[in-house]
């Protein structure tokens, strides 16, 4: 009897104006997307040139370094950690478009002292620091509506609304209802049968997009899908078919609760205006301000005063310890000089660190009170399935701090198994004189994790049992004419 | 004439007696405070940031003797009406670094001590949130409201079968579009006043606000340009509910038609525009270059200029010696595509005779700033390219109206990207300023250029960046094209909602 109603519903669904409206815009939007990210700037080719231009050059900075000395590579660092970029962008482009793509180990330029004497003239590199850059200024382009899977996904759930306001509303207005309920058939199946219905209506033209855009990606944008892409991709399609019996559950319950069809409409209108727009946006903002971080030319400031306090402590008169410079004679000194970077080091990134972790806290927790609205559940787990999320970029924060400490682990490993060196760590007087291997030197690769999807996904199983518990109440509840 | 009152009596009863009035009011109300809220919190930030800035220059300001030493700021003094919309406030730098051999320019690119910056964003990644304000609420709900009100004033009446009756009556037809169009429009009218009111109410209750007459009148506008652009969506509604038989029909169509003109079309060809720029841009860097060759010249030309002076061989001619210090005359850095002098010492400058070495400045820095200029027109060219992008989407966007209306009021507001280039264009004009101050002083060849022994820089009349906000008219006169096309479609949906119900078919 389910399978009856649905069939009826969907050959009802199949002639209507609203189904070759959807129908039209649809692939048009998806093929759009396909098109605009394979052939535009700034699309996956794109990005992974840089990225394994990136690499290429990291590659090459080690090995030279690594064939002068330890030492050197040490103080130079294995050059900037580049994030891989996203083949699946064009699904959903979340954070990869207002952060930069690649963390910069902060690596100033030399620098010098000369005061005439021969011993205290010196020449010297910070130790590394992490250095995280967000958006460019002078770029209007962040907080733009990009024309992404994500955005498809919205207008779904608004045709969603369109196919279900007058389920049950429209049914009862016509005097339709109350024949079907004259039947042998339970309340539940003619809901279940009329969800079914809508969900195969909505559903079946999206995979159809779907499929067209991927040709078009595959076809026209070469970019290579591996078995985890598929895998992705597959779980992306799994989350539309989630957001859209979400909304069919919501516009049941509204068309069985209210008596006129076009008050149904109304409701579902405006609440879908308020999910996908207003609701998430106002909250973020309004959550993002309500525990203001130090700004950043606050932070900047905050900096120079301390690093200008260490200067003053180690290099200035009348405190001045560093009179003498390093060298392989005065351990003492080189010790002196550690303390000396050490601190630098660890100011600069404690301020950087505590910096971005802030600005990501703050970020996460406007994104975690936004999840009220499934729109923005659903956004968040297709960024995270497209590895494009602010989780995952905060993962790809913390392997990359984690790297450096493996690199500076490595670097002082290998300089245990040189007996001539002083074992100082970052001098380069206190290190080992030697070339090492280039090949052994540690490089960076990300792990990508999911794990953040799966409480999106959860979530929005939760949305869906929610609504389809309200609309199965509301309408055993409700009025048959 | 009692007739067409009647109808549209009739009409606004029937409206505001709905539940979507209800509703629709409640949401429109409620949502646009909560909007005003959130963006009032904002600007009273940036605000906050933009004091601090203006004060922190001030005092470095303070510190200046020397006319080379001065480096004034032009900062973007946040926009009162950017709490009803926001539109470019946030994007952008705020404020611009004026410097004799810097020109003003623009990269998307970070470029080391870039003369526009942006400063006091608090988090960059609250960017990914979408801008919601007052006129984005106005854009997006009221459109649908209207449409709600409009989808069944002639279909619905039809299945009703009403219409018959109506027209049964010796009532002419024109009467009847009419009165339902005005009728309509009264009934939307209070929730669109009542809004504005409850946001001006929240704005004005905040001691941070502080808006004058002008910018109350330009709210007003704004209010009169939102009618405007209800009024179209009405419009359309009922023209379509003339060309329908149903109003299911009616209703599924415009619905069809609002998703795609509020949400769709701008955004697509937006995107698509911003990523398929459809004229060849090279990148960024390669304008760095021929900005470094344009140093070259300048070098050459001073050069010349030197050798014609005869002062060619300056160690034998002046009496201090440049070389010896590290960063005497002659020595210069690049970075980002600028021209530089390193602040001139001279050993015992006291002492010295530095008459030939004020002429040779008076000579080089107005060439300096001259060459900055040229410079500039080289550099500006991304930002050029970007605008030009950028032009070519508005254009395209304009096709939905909804966009003309956001476009109209972000002009109103000062908040477009076209004022935001103003502010760039105006920081521009305060560096001419400065210059054609210091050529009035003689500064480049005074001695309080580069030394203080003799008497520091007179810098008490330094011209001030001033903030220009543009009067009532000026607005308008900005806003016009937008406003006139809102017109336009209005007479024309009008007007042909107004010829098919005249030639509509009753049986």
């Amino acid at each position: 009897m389910i399978l009856h109603i649905a069939k009826k519903e969907i050959h009802h669904n199949l002639t209507t104006l609203r189904f070759a409206l959807m129908i039209i815009l649809l692939p048009v939007l998806f093929v759009a997307n396909a098109l605009i990210y394979s052939l535009g700037t700034g699309g996956y080719t794109d990005r992974i040139n840089d990225y394994n231009g990136q690499v290429r050059q990291n590659r090459r900075h080690i090995t030279e370094q690594a064939n002068i000395s330890l030492a050197e590579l040490a103080l130079r660092g294995p050059g900037d950690i580049p994030k891989r970029p996203s083949r699946l962008i064009f699904c959903a482009g979340g954070v990869d478009e207002v952060v930069s793509r690649s963390i910069k180990l902060r690596n100033d330029g030399s620098i010098s002292r000369s005061s005439g004497v021969e011993d205290e003239d010196y020449a010297w590199r910070h130790p590394l620091s992490l250095e995280y850059k967000v958006v460019s200024s002078g770029s209007n382009s962040t907080g733009r509506v990009k024309i992404n899977w994500v955005f498809i996904g919205v207008l779904m759930s608004f045709f969603t609304i369109l196919f279900t306001f007058d389920a049950i509303a429209g049914e009862r207005m016509r005097g339709t209802l109350s024949l079907i309920m004259s039947n042998t058939v339970s309340r539940g199946q003619v809901l279940l049968g009329k969800y079914l219905g809508a969900f195969v209506t909505v559903f079946l033209p999206l995979v159809m997009g779907v499929l067209m855009n991927l040709l078009v990606v595959l076809l026209i944008g070469g970019i290579p899908f591996d078995g985890s892409d598929w895998l992705c991709i597959l779980g992306m399609v799994g989350l539309f078919a989630l957001l859209v019996s979400i909304f069919i559950f919501l516009g049941l319950f509204f068309s069985s609760r209210v008596s006129n069809a076009i008050t149904s409409l109304v409701w579902l209108l405006l609440t879908w205006v308020f999910l996908a727009f207003v609701f998430p946006s106002l909250l973020g903002i309004f959550v993002g301000n309500l525990n203001p971080i130090p700004s950043v030319d606050e932070i900047s400031m905050r900096r120079r005063a301390q690093l200008d306090h260490i200067e003053a402590q180690w290099q200035r008169e009348p405190e001045k310890k560093l009179r003498k410079s390093p060298a392989i004679e005065r351990p003492a000194v080189v010790r002196l000089w550690a303390t000396y970077f050490t601190e630098i080091s660890d100011t600069e990134t404690q301020i950087a660190d505590g910096h971005i972790d802030q600005q990501l806290q703050q970020v996460q927790l406007a994104r975690d009170l936004t999840q009220i609205s499934p729109i923005a559940t659903f956004q968040y787990a297709m960024e995270g399935l497209a590895n494009t999320s602010i989780v995952g970029y905060m993962d790809f924060v913390k392997q990359a701090r984690r790297y450096r400490q493996t690199f500076v682990d490595f670097i002082k490993a290998e300089d245990q198994s040189d007996p001539e060196s002083l074992h100082i760590y970052p001098v380069k007087e206190g290190l080992s004189q030697k070339p090492v291997d280039p090949n052994a030197v540690p490089v960076f690769s990300e792990q990508i994790s999911y794990r953040s999807v799966l409480s999106q996904v959860s979530l929005l199983v939760l949305f869906n049992l929610l609504f389809f518990i309200m609309a199965q109440v509301s309408f055993l509840m409700g009025e048959v004419k | 004439m009692p007739i067409l009152w009647l109808v549209i009596q009739r009409e606004f009863v029937s409206n505001v007696l709905t539940s979507r009035f209800m509703i629709g009011f409640i949401v429109c109300v409620f949502s646009t405070a909560v909007a005003v809220f959130v963006q009032m919190d904002d600007y009273e930030k940036r605000l906050a940031g933009y004091n601090t800035a203006v004060r922190e220059a001030e005092a470095e300001a303070r510190e200046w003797d020397l006319y080379v030493d001065i480096k004034p700021q032009a900062h973007r003094k946040p926009n009162p009406l950017s709490i009803f919309n926001l539109g470019t406030e946030n994007d952008g730098a705020n404020t611009v670094t004026v410097e004799l051999g810097k020109p003003i320019f623009e990269f998307i690119s970070t470029i080391w001590g870039a003369p526009t910056q942006k400063r006091g964003s608090d988090n960059p990644f609250l960017a990914m949130f979408l801008s919601v304000d007052v006129v984005f609420i106005f854009k997006i709900v009221l459109s649908a409201l209207a449409i709600l009100f409009a989808y069944n004033t002639i279909s619905g009446e039809r299945e009703d079968g009403t219409l018959k009756l109506v027209l049964s009556n010796s009532i002419p037809r024109d009467t009847v579009v009419l009165g339902k169009y005005l009728g309509g429009m009264l009934s939307l009218f209070p929730i669109v006043l009542v809004s504005l009111i409850v946001a001006l109410l929240i704005a004005v209750s905040s001691p941070v606000t502080g808006f004058d007459g002008n910018d109350i009148a330009h709210i007003i506008l704004i209010f009169g340009v939102s009618l405007f652009y209800v009024s179209t969506w009405y419009l359309l509604g009922l023209l379509l509910s003339v060309w329908t038989k149903e109003a299911a029909t009616t209703l599924i169509l415009s619905m069809f038609i609002w998703v795609v003109l509020t949400s769709v079309h701008a955004n697509v060809v937006t995107f698509a525009v911003d990523k398929l720029s459809p004229y060849q841009s090279q990148p960024e860097g390669a304008f760095l270059q021929p900005a470094f060759d344009v140093w070259d010249e300048f070098k050459r030309e001073r050069d010349a200029y030197v050798k014609q002076r005869g002062y060619d061989d300056l160690r034998a001619s002046i009496t201090w010696e440049p070389e010896t210090s590290s960063t005497g005359l002659g020595s210069n850095s690049y970075t980002g595509g600028y021209f530089r002098l390193r602040r001139y010492s001279v050993p015992s400058v006291d002492k010295a005779d530095t008459s030939i070495f004020q002429e040779l400045l008076g000579y080089q820095e107005r060439l300096r700033s001259e060459y900055a200029g040229k410079a500039e027109k080289i550099l500006n060219k991304p930002a050029e390219e970007r605008e030009r992008d950028a032009k070519f989407a508005d254009a395209l966007s304009r096709i939905s109206f909804a966009d003309v209306y956001h476009f109209a009021v972000g002009a109103i507001a000062g908040t477009d990207r076209q004022s935001y280039n103003g502010f760039i264009e105006d920081a521009r004009a305060y560096k001419r300023e400065i210059v054609e101050f210091l050529k009035d002083k003689e500064a480049f060849s005074s001695r309080a250029w580069f030394s203080t022994d003799k008497g520091t820089a007179d810098l008490a009349d330094l011209p001030v960046f001033k903030h220009k906000r543009l009067s009532l008219s000026e607005s308008f006169a900005r806003a016009s094209m937008d406003i006139l096309i809102l017109l336009a479609w209005n007479i024309l949906l009008f007007m042909t909602a107004y010829v098919s119900f005249l030639q509509y078919d009753m049986s």
